[in-house]
């Protein structure tokens, strides 16, 4: 029950057992009764309210110790997505320190390539004439097979 | 009398029973900036330029480099995608 957040625990509590217990002592008031004749007249009201105080007692003992049930449950739920957060943020900076240390791995690699081509270029161009048709054939196959064509807007 | 005592203990007992479930919810993670790059496209070779070999073996050699930066980029986006729906499904349990 909504309500029930903005009233202290403590005081909650109290007025709740403050309910039951009235209701209880009424009804063994009410049990009492016949031996004081004076009280007699009030028998039936005072065993009619005991019975509403205890069921009110009850139902408010009853939705105390479910709303604090509940209350232990999003605690719980909250540390539990805290933990979860503190964990993804961690994979992102791993992940995050792999990707800068994958990038610098190829262009390591890619640099001793490029130096490996400059110092055996003159053997690399010695015997071999260049056709522009393997120009052609290269860069067909280096485009991009999902580019649309221009004005084609499927 | 009996059916207004039995009613009002069922009302009573009610009281345990009535909650709107825990209002906590938990977000799938953003993923990094730096993932959300494409892969670009491969090199060409400028036909008026290129007249030697090596020349076009630089080309090929950098779009290798191309390929395995956007290979290490998908292998990272699926180790991201794992650890991070293997924390997500834990809360949820």
């Amino acid at each position: 029950m909504w309500f029930l957040n903005f009233i202290p625990d403590s005081l909650l509590q109290t007025v709740i057992l403050g309910i039951l217990f009235s209701g209880v002592g009424l009804y063994i008031l009410g049990l009492f009764i016949n031996f004081i004749p004076t009280f007699y007249p009030y028998k039936e009201p005072i065993r009619i309210l005991s019975t509403l105080l205890i069921i009110a007692g009850v139902y408010g003992e009853g939705s105390y110790a479910n709303e604090m049930s509940w209350r232990e449950k999003v605690k719980e739920a909250q540390s539990a997505v805290s933990l979860a957060e503190s964990k993804s943020q961690k994979v992102n900076t791993v992940i995050r320190t792999k990707i800068v240390h994958d990038k610098k791995i190829v262009h390591d690699k890619q640099i001793v390539i490029q130096k490996e081509i400059q110092v055996n270029e003159q053997l690399i161009n010695k015997e071999c004439k260049l056709d522009p048709v393997v120009i052609k054939i290269l860069n067909e196959a280096a485009t991009n097979p999902f580019l649309k064509p221009a004005g084609d807007n499927k | 009398m009996k059916k207004i005592l039995i009613l009002l203990i069922i009302s009573a007992l009610s009281g345990c029973a009535s909650h709107q479930g825990v209002p906590v919810t938990v977000k799938f993670p953003d993923v990094p900036q730096d993932m959300l790059i494409a892969c670009p496209n491969l090199n060409q070779l400028d036909s008026d330029q290129v007249k030697e070999l090596s020349q076009v073996l630089e080309v090929v050699t950098t779009n290798y480099s191309q390929y395995y930066n956007c290979k290490a980029m998908v292998d990272n986006w699926i180790e991201w995608y794992k650890a991070q729906k293997s924390i997500f499904d834990k809360v949820g349990k």
